[in-house]
């Protein structure tokens, strides 16, 4: 076995040595057998004729002995490669399309598959027995509703620590944006923020150093110990190893560098990459030093290990009893908290995929779907490179027939073919790879934080769908003229000779052209559908502006203040910010739309319970310049004045989901409520704003409630460090001018961050963003391939029946008539797709419809954009051949014959 | 295009390669038993012993000599020849001889069960 493969490797590499040893060996012999005739008397020319005449052909010798070595079909496929080359060469407009095309589709499908790999089927990089590892997913009855939940209490975690049986690790890990760094270096930068039992879940050494130790991440406060990310490692201490050791400022604290985590190592985060990782005992204390005595502050994702000898069936069953163990704890016997069995408790060891889980976003539906997308786009390019190589066999038919008959077999035929095909398509994969990489970019900007995160070229699993794919349209596209070949008349192709043996309408040619028209029509009803979704999420009247709004956010860090210095420093600074060139308006706020909210549970209304079940209150708070600064409408009664002071009567303005909520069919204005327990006043509603939404864009009952920042501070006490400020102009203008400006009222190393509102409503339109970009690409990607498909077998058709339309125009057909009758067969296949597609179209529409915006799936407007659209594609993909067919000589179409 | 003379006489001379399968290869174990042979040597030894009954090309004796090397039964190396010029020697391998024996048992056992068959008819 071994001997023969290195025998054969010899004839493949050394084949010159090989073939140079046979000739020698070969002379050999006839030498030595002419001497032989020599010594019987024959002159030494008698004796050569003779000794090769009995020795045989020199050349099949050579190529018998070639295929004995092992390595014939080696040769028979170089030379099928330069032969189909070759014949590619004589026609490089045809090569040219037939590669571009394939390209198309395949870099379409490599571009997404990336994305669609990333978030729904690669585990993060380095998990070490992927299979066994979950995230926790908890559901729970509150107030009537089903929530599912995946941040949660360190206390929690702790609890599941504990109870739970079923798994051998447990790690919580959650990314947060952090100021890193002091002074004029300070960047906000992602942290991970985990427990030190997150990294014996991952196959990973550290490069330098170390990573952090149990003992390290210990109660009530870990060391300040960090671990570096790769990157960040290069790009401050560029890769030097005396970064360890060395101290850098997080959030509130000084940490001591111990190690730098290997390059692509993220932990568990999927989209955002963390600069750095810190202990979650170390961070949290400096949040909140009391964080692991209570259940009040969700944030931390919870990941587990199952054992190997449990199923995950078990492993829920575990989770879910260790999950109701900890909710009994947390309930405490309190009355007025429902128990595990009421509140119907129940844990799940999800998936450790976002997307998979039962939480996934409208993202992984929409990628999902644009992944199926690319699928159809790269069928349409295989149905139009499918029919130009089956217009392109007609035409060979001759040739085909002509080596049939020399004695070529029909199967070394197909195997050239074959070859011709598989060329096509591997350029095409190259093409395809470099498309991907080039305009990949721009696809995974939409959902990847970080573009390394995605590249295509150097990613093997990438690379080797690719390869599949390229591998399947060679022998989906080969399949048919290989076919056509196989079935080759002979003798008549030959009798016909150099004529063309008449046109005859291929039912394949036809069928596949029709299919290219539907899926077309499909894409573009979808490409339509979305792109309505975008312009509605886009006008979507939030109950504020976005466009002229920044946020400022003031982190504190090395100061001490009371609440009184707080609320002194904040006014400062609105001050400050009020006097920066272009503000218009600024106010200090509580809650920041799609970013932090304020929730204080439901009101207390007179008259009425269980008002939590109707959804979300959050609480807002503002000065009289608030209602004006976001541009939020008074519907009715008035917004705050700066008569409301602390020591005035307390005034809250509602948004009008909440008045209509809480007091259908009746004026809310002079209504009364009540926030908290019933130490705390009634509130007077003094005005209704215009809706509001600030959670998600999508349907869900949002109530707003505003109260006078005066009298917020005297109600609640709270600090708080965000201001709203209105400019004139673009926001993004402002961002730096405000920062510089308000950084100098900031004492200590407290910091401030701005960016523009905008920057937080953005991600939320990301999946209908997605959704439009990728599905109008595709599809006019398809309808282009359709186009030229359609065009390609009219303009076939045309020059095919050069002699017939010549008769006809002889016989006094009028030329509108002629281009009557090309053209009409472009529209006949449009309006074939057209219906076929639209009631396609219109079948699918109920699984459409739970991604679009407010758009119904069935939209009327779409599809007769889409219906005029296909019309005039056609018509274009035949105006050409349509004016050539009119410009048919008879007499010269006549002589030809 | 009608075949030639020569086309025909091409064709007769392929006609005579059809020795039974494998039968060729036996005939050049067989030679190479007695020791080391080139190839002219071993179509010589061939033609000798088997005189005009069995004519063998000799053309197609080194495709059936490299495809037993490949199979690792034979061993090639260059040597000098009785006259005094390089020439390619084989040998049989310790799998060869082994495939010689079990070749020439199962071509005996053939030929007496196809006599035994032709006896009887």
């Amino acid at each position: 076995m071994l001997a023969d493969l290195r025998y054969r490797l010899r004839a493949l590499f050394r084949r010159a040595a090989v073939e140079r040893e046979l000739d020698a060996e070969l002379r050999f012999h006839i030498e030595r057998e002419m001497e032989k005739h020599v010594r019987s008397g024959l002159t030494w020319a008698e004796a050569e004729v003779r000794a090769r005449r009995e020795f045989g052909g020199h050349d099949v010798i050579r190529e018998q002995a070639r295929d004995a070595r092992g390595v014939g079909w080696v040769d028979s496929v170089v030379s099928d490669v330069r032969y189909a080359w070759r014949s590619l060469r004589t026609r490089p407009a045809f090569a040219v399309g037939v590669v571009l095309t394939l390209g198309l589709g395949t870099g379409a499908n490599a571009a997404m598959f990336g994305i669609v790999d990333r978030l729904l089927f690669r585990a993060p990089a380095y998990l070490w027995d992927a299979e066994r590892v979950h995230r926790f997913y908890g559901t729970y009855l509150w107030n009537g509703a089903l929530l599912t939940e995946r941040s949660y209490e360190y206390r929690r975690y702790q609890d599941l620590q504990r109870s739970a049986t079923a798994f051998d690790a447990l790690a919580v890990a959650e990314t947060r944006q952090v100021a890193v760094g002091s002074g004029e270096a300070m960047r906000e930068m992602t942290v991970m923020i985990a427990s030190a039992s997150m990294f014996g879940m991952f196959d990973v050494r550290p490069v330098l150093g170390r990573f952090f130790t149990e003992a390290e991440d210990g109660l009530p406060v870990g060391e300040s110990v960090v671990v570096l990310s790769h990157a960040y490692w290069q790009s401050t201490f560029g890769g030097r190893a005396d970064a360890l050791g060395q101290s850098i400022s997080v959030g509130d604290g000084v940490y001591t560098v111990v190690g730098v985590a290997p390059a692509g190592f993220i932990g568990f985060s999927e989209t955002e990459v963390p600069a750095l990782f810190v202990p979650v005992t170390t961070f949290a204390w400096h949040t909140a030093p009391d964080f692991a005595d209570h259940y009040g502050w969700s944030w931390l994702e919870i990941f587990m290990r199952r054992r190997p000898d449990v199923s995950v069936a078990a492993a829920n069953a575990d989770i879910t009893r260790a999950y109701a163990q900890s909710w009994e704890r947390q309930r405490d016997g309190a009355t007025n908290f429902p128990t595990a069995a009421d509140a119907a408790v129940r844990a799940e060891a999800g998936p450790v995929l976002l997307g998979r889980g039962p939480m996934a976003g409208p993202e992984a539906k929409v990628i999902a779907w644009v992944m199926g997308v690319a699928v159809i786009v790269l069928l349409v390019a295989c149905a139009n490179v499918v029919n130009l190589l089956l217009a392109r066999s007609v035409t060979r038919r001759r040739e085909v027939a002509l080596r049939l008959a020399l004695g070529v077999s029909r199967y070394r035929l197909v195997q050239q073919l074959m070859t011709e095909t598989m060329l096509l398509a591997v350029l095409g994969g190259m093409v395809g790879l470099a498309a991907a990489q080039w305009g990949g970019r721009t696809v995974r900007s939409l959902f990847l934080q970080d573009d390394s995160l995605g590249a295509v070229a150097g990613d093997m699993r990438t690379l080797l769908f690719t390869a599949a794919i390229t591998l399947l349209l060679a022998l989906m596209t080969g399949l048919a003229p290989a076919l056509q070949a196989l079935r080759a008349d002979v003798a008549g192709t030959l009798k016909a000779g150099g004529r063309d043996t008449g046109y005859r309408a291929s039912a394949l040619r036809s069928g596949l052209l029709l299919l290219q028209g539907v899926l077309s029509v499909v894409l573009l009803v979808g490409a339509g559908l979305f792109v309505r979704s975008l312009h509605n999420v886009r006008s979507l009247r939030l109950g504020y502006d976005i466009d002229p709004v920044v946020l400022v956010n003031a982190t504190l860090r090395g100061v001490e203040l009371d609440r009184a210095g707080a609320f002194a420093l904040m006014d400062r600074v609105l001050e400050a910010a009020q006097a920066v060139p272009g503000v218009r308006l600024a106010t200090p706020v509580v809650s920041v739309p799609f970013w932090s909210n304020e929730g204080r549970g439901p009101p207390h209304v007179p008259g009425r319970d269980s008002l939590a079940r109707l959804g979300r209150f959050i609480l807002q708070a503002g000065t009289p310049d608030y209602f004006d600064a976001l541009g939020t409408r008074i519907l009715q009664g008035r917004g705050f004045t700066s008569a409301d002071r602390a020591d005035a009567p307390p005034v809250t303005v509602v948004s009008q989901a909440m008045a209509d909520a809480l007091w259908p069919g009746m004026n809310a204005v002079g209504r009364q409520m009540r926030i908290g327990n019933d130490t705390m006043p009634f509130l007077t509603v003094v005005g209704v704003a215009e809706p509001m939404r600030g959670l998600r864009l999508e349907n869900e009952a949002e109530y707003w409630y505003f109260l006078p920042l005066e009298q917020y501070r005297k109600l609640f006490r709270a600090p708080h460090g965000r201001l709203l400020v209105r400019v004139n102009g673009r926001a993004q203008d402002f961002v730096e001018a405000l920062r510089a400006r308000l950084q100098q009222e900031m004492p200590g190393s407290s910091y401030v961050t701005v960016m523009p509102l905008r920057t937080l409503v953005v991600p939320e339109q990301r999946a209908w963003q997605f959704g439009a970009t990728m599905f109008l690409a595709f599809a006019v990607l398809a309808l282009v391939l359709a186009a030229i498909g359609l065009y390609s077998v009219v303009a076939y058709a045309v020059a095919a029946r050069t002699r017939e339309l010549g008769v006809r125009i002889a016989l006094g057909a009028s030329l509108v008539a002629v281009a009557r009758q090309v053209i009409g067969q472009g529209v006949y296949f449009a309006v074939a797709g057209i219906v076929l597609g639209g009631a396609i179209a219109l079948a699918a529409a109920r699984w459409v419809e739970p991604l679009l915006f407010d758009t119904p799936a069935r939209d009327p407007l779409v599809f007769a954009v889409v219906t005029g659209i296909l019309l005039v594609v056609a018509l274009l993909a035949t105006v050409r051949p349509a004016l050539r067919a009119t410009r048919v000589d008879p007499t010269v179409a006549l002589r030809t014959e | 295009m009608p075949a030639t003379h020569e086309q025909r006489a091409a064709d007769a001379m392929t006609d005579r390669i059809d020795l039974p399968q494998g039968t060729l290869d036996l005939l050049i174990l067989k030679s190479l038993s007695l020791g080391a042979q080139h190839g002219w040597a071993i179509s010589e030894r061939i033609r000798q012993v088997t005189g005009a009954a069995l004519e063998v090309p000799q053309g197609s004796l080194y495709p059936a000599l490299h495809r037993l090397e490949r199979r690792g039964w034979i061993r090639a190396s260059w040597g000098t020849s009785d006259n005094n010029r390089k020439a390619k020697y084989y040998q049989l391998t310790r799998v060869g001889t082994k495939q010689f024996a079990a070749g020439t048992a199962a071509w005996a056992k053939l030929t007496e069960a196809v006599q035994h068959v032709l006896r009887m008819a």
